[in-house]
């Protein structure tokens, strides 16, 4: 009993599939799945990012237009070391990434991962729901809400409650502006945390819990105990990350305080950067000392990444392909 | 089609995976590759398969060069250990996968795998999915896939090794059935000695990227190359005993001499000799002690303890052994095997 | 299960605001006062100043679409290459890809600003658009390439041997075993492209072309602070369509950390 061997269909066939193959697989193939991508990618973020940096060493502004301005080389950093703004910028970032990071990104999204992982039934959905709902809220109406919570009385939310208890009333983003910047901002940090801790808290063995039980430990111990050294390489993931986008975020902050009230009270770097560059605050918008500015962000981007990128092993990610050809 | 490798070799940064192997297979012949985990056996039938490059050596298909040609175009069919089957088709696409590559009529598509499953076994499967299927099915529309599209070389990769014990020599027995109703060049990979010799016209033993022997079933067996291969080859395993050669003469510790069949240099050897060989007898030249005793249903394996070492010996069911009593047990010498002990090298036969 | 309850109290008490408010005439605190439909009237008439709701919202909507397509398109072929593909200089691409992901992607407005005039892409919906892609396609590339890693390298050699070109593996075979994340991803970008509104509002300043998260933050704008109702109405508007397609797929979406692969 034989199979027949279909030469001419065959044949056939393969002559019309393999131009278009013949014509990919000559070194072709990679090429055509990463093009879109990398011509994207290219086009609207490297070139921007080393056009960045070009910028930052002239000073383009709306006064000079795109023909009237000159090179002067460091002159925008110079600017900067002696900006009397430059320590208080830097103190806001500071306290802003700090206290959100500590707070609430790692904080608060561990207690949460914690609380609802002893949930059971359709509790934990509806909390995690709940929590994903700030990420998910357009910024410009959660920025809202949180200015009417915030609001003086009558309208505000906040002040009608603490009215209950006997609190006089104001307008409370003004009075403890970061109170509530690193709040709002660290109630969306949350979800992100949250998501990750309680997939790692899922993946432990049940039964390491119940050998506890039998050892007799206390719930407070088995926390300490078997699930946050489970956890330690999670929280190292996300504080990197979190790092990272917490260094360059200013979209709430923006829509809130937009780093008042008063004088730079809440500005941070990539908001000041953003100001003087993007939005008329004094009038002449300088791309050339906000580009020299975004490039210190590059910068400290850089550095940041490549410290991640040894720290998570990177060369295990990178493994070479099973299969030689294309 | 005839398949030949020549002066094969195959690097992964500084570790040889495959290390100069020269073979053909014939025309419609069964090879076994057969060899410990690493040995390079994988390695070798990817390589035809075209999934690597060599990095140096050629690969011929009948006269054909195929060193360059992409898997796709090389005519093969291939059953993975894992049996790699598509999750997300039915069993009828997966073996129809090929065929709808070729853009093959759809009524033909049908015929074709139809038959194949027929021949195999497994038409009743057709309209389920891979994941409602047991291993030994899974196999079964592994090996439909491999055939359906009527390969010029069909290449198996352990294809029996997961599955259990029954049914792997139930399968055994239909996969060379298959072969020789198709006639199609075939090579399987395996590293469980008794499947490859007993599916094979001839099976090629590697060692550490190295072809170290090429024969028949019946002659790897009867007269293995090297000490490796004696060992690895044969359930239960060869025993060795340390010997010494001089004058012509074989001296098996303080034991009396005998002599050669023929002439060998003097110096130390192992002598092999399995365990069918040996008998329990009143007369025998061996003096040991019993120590354990392994009823086996149509044979007793026992274990003596001679010398320094242990001996296994298979006797019949009813044995008059008990443990713990001394044995003494008689050489077959005409089927006993002499291999070098410092190279391994077969001395005799 | 009540510590949980406390500290979820601030959302639950802003956003059931936001829903009470909408269909008030006034409310203070949490007490509304009288029920009307009066704030929801953008929904028929335009309102001055501004563009039709439904232009903007259809704007939205393009965005949010494209972004969702294009990402998972684009995306997961540059993916799968980066998985599956052999090539010289894929290291360079692979940590290129991790190292932009951690840039402060915003802070290159400015410079996107000046090459997007100079494409003429400026105050257009495809700039943005395109835009939007190369910011966040590093860290979508590298999420989905983990999705093709789970799939097992056996079933790629075995549709290789079965005669595929790699472009039909990607196709036929890889796509839809790795369906569930893409599928996930994509809904993820979709609602990212819906929210996204320092973009527009950088890139996109004519009226007709705004988005709805620039319609809203100039309703939210000063002078418009006291009409609470019209605001607040707007924003259910805006966040509804957002909510309701979390909510109806999240389960299926938080598979997105389990890897995305089918079978």
């Amino acid at each position: 009993m034989t199979l027949p061997t279909e030469r001419a269909i065959e044949a056939r066939g393969a002559a019309r599939g393999s131009f278009l193959r013949r014509t990919l697989a000559v070194g072709g193939y990679p090429a055509f799945f990463l093009g879109p991508a990398v011509v994207v990618v290219l086009l609207l973020f490297l070139v921007p990012a080393v056009l960045t940096v070009v910028i930052s060493l002239t000073n383009l502004s709306v006064a000079t237009g795109l023909h009237k301005y000159r090179y002067i080389g460091i002159g925008n950093y110079a600017q900067i070391t002696h900006s009397p703004w430059l320590v208080l910028v830097l103190k806001n970032t500071m306290i802003y990434m700090l206290s959100t990071l500590s707070l609430f990104n790692v904080g608060l999204a561990l207690m949460l991962a914690l609380l609802t992982a002893h949930l059971s039934g359709q509790a934990p959905g509806v909390f995690r729901v709940l929590w994903m709902l700030p990420r998910i809220t357009p910024s410009v109406i959660y920025a809202l809400m949180w200015r009417w919570f915030a609001a003086q009385p009558p309208y505000g939310t906040l002040s009608q409650i603490l009215g209950w208890a006997g609190v006089p009333g104001a307008n409370w983003m003004n009075v403890h502006p970061w109170a509530f910047i690193v709040a709002l901002n660290g109630f969306v940090g949350a979800s992100f945390g949250m998501i990750i801790f309680s997939s790692a808290i899922a993946a432990i063995p049940h039964d390491q819990y119940l050998a506890a039980d039998v050892d007799g430990a206390s719930p407070w111990q088995q926390v300490w105990r078997i699930t946050l050294p489970r956890l330690r390489w999670p929280i190292l993931f996300v504080t990197a990350y979190q790092t990272l986008s917490l260094l360059t975020s200013f979209e709430y902050i923006l829509l809130t305080t937009n780093g008042g009230p008063g004088f730079y009270t809440t500005e941070v770097w990539s908001l000041y950067a953003f100001h003087l560059a993007l939005s008329n605050y004094f009038g002449n918008t300088q791309f050339g000392l906000g580009a020299a500015l975004a490039a210190v962000l590059v910068v400290l981007g850089l550095a940041a990444s490549a410290i991640y990128l040894r720290l998570f092993r990177f060369g295990e990610l990178v493994a070479a392909p099973k299969i030689e050809v294309n | 089609m005839q398949v030949a490798l020549e002066h094969l070799s195959k690097r992964f940064g500084a570790v040889t995976a495959v290390d100069d192997v020269s073979l053909t297979v014939g025309e419609g012949e069964f090879l076994a590759l057969l060899g410990p985990s690493g040995c390079g056996k994988t390695t070798t039938l990817f390589l035809v398969a075209g999934l690597y490059r060599p990095s140096s050596g050629r690969i011929l298909f009948g006269d054909r060069v195929v060193n360059d040609e992409h898997p796709q175009e090389r005519g093969i069919g291939l059953v993975f250990q894992s049996y790699a089957l598509y999750p997300h088709l039915t069993v009828f696409e997966n073996i129809a996968f090929p065929l709808r590559v070729k853009r093959i009529r759809a009524g033909e598509v049908a015929r074709r795998v139809c038959e194949v499953a027929e021949m195999v076994g497994i038409t009743e499967c057709l309209p389920r999915r891979p994941g409602q299927l047991s291993g030994g099915q899974q196999q079964r529309v592994a090996l439909c896939r491999a055939l359906v599209k009527a390969p010029a070389v069909l290449l198996l990769d352990e294809p029996l090794s997961n599955l259990d014990a029954r049914l792997r020599e139930v399968t055994r027995a239909e996969i060379k059935r298959l072969q020789k109703d198709l006639g199609i060049t075939t090579v399987l990979v395996s590293h469980d000695q008794a499947e490859a010799l007993g599916i094979a016209d001839r099976v090629g033993v590697m060692q550490s990227g190295r072809l170290v022997a090429l024969m028949t079933p019946r002659d790897l067996y009867e007269r293995p190359p090297s000490r490796f291969v004696a060992d690895f080859i044969g359930t239960p395993p060869i025993n060795f005993l340390p010997v010494t050669v001089a004058d012509g003469c074989l001296a098996i510790g303080d034991g009396v001499p005998r002599p050669l069949p023929r002439p060998l240099r003097a110096g130390r050897y192992d002598l092999g000799v399995r365990p069918e060989h040996l008998t329990v007898a009143a007369d025998g030249d061996l003096v040991g002690e019993v120590i354990l005793l392994e009823s086996l249903g149509r044979e007793t394996l026992i274990h003596v303890k001679f010398a320094k070492t242990r001996l296994r010996v298979l006797a019949g069911p009813d044995a008059p052994v008990t443990l713990g009593q001394p044995i003494r047990l008689r050489l077959a010498w005409e089927h006993i095997l002499l291999f070098e002990a410092e190279s391994g090298q077969a001395a005799l036969p | 299960m009540l510590s949980l309850v406390v500290l979820s109290a601030p959302i639950i008490l802003m956003y059931s605001w936001l829903l009470v408010a909408s269909f008030s005439v006034r409310i203070t605190g949490l007490v509304p006062h009288g029920f009307t439909l009066e704030n929801w009237r953008f929904l028929g008439r335009a309102l001055p100043n501004e563009a039709s709701i439904w232009t903007t919202t259809l704007n939205s909507l393009l965005f949010a679409f494209a972004v969702g397509i294009l990402e998972v398109l684009i995306g997961s072929m540059a993916a799968y290459a980066l998985s599956r593909l052999n090539f010289a200089g894929r290291g360079v691409v692979l940590s290129s890809t991790m190292v932009l992901h951690s840039f402060p992607s915003v802070t290159l407005l400015i410079a996107i600003f000046l090459v997007l005039r100079f494409l003429g892409l400026y105050d257009r919906l495809a700039g943005v658009i395109l835009v939007k892609l190369a910011l966040d396609l590093p860290l979508g590339i590298w999420i989905m390439k983990g999705f093709f890693d789970n799939v097992p390298w056996d079933i790629e050699m075995a549709a290789l041997i079965d005669g595929c070109s790699r472009l039909r593996i990607w196709w036929r075979v890889m796509v839809p075993l790795v369906k569930p994340g893409l599928l996930a991803f994509g809904i993820f970008a979709f609602l990212s492209g819906w929210n996204e509104f320092l973009l527009p509002y950088v890139l996109l300043p004519s009226q007709n072309s705004q988005t709805l998260s620039v319609l809203m933050a100039s309703l939210a704008s000063e002078e418009r602070f006291a009409d609470y109702g019209l605001v607040t109405a707007v924003s259910v508007f805006y966040i509804l369509p957002a909510v309701l397609v979390f909510a109806l797929t999240q389960k299926y979406l938080l598979n997105i950390f389990s890897g995305g692969v089918k079978g």
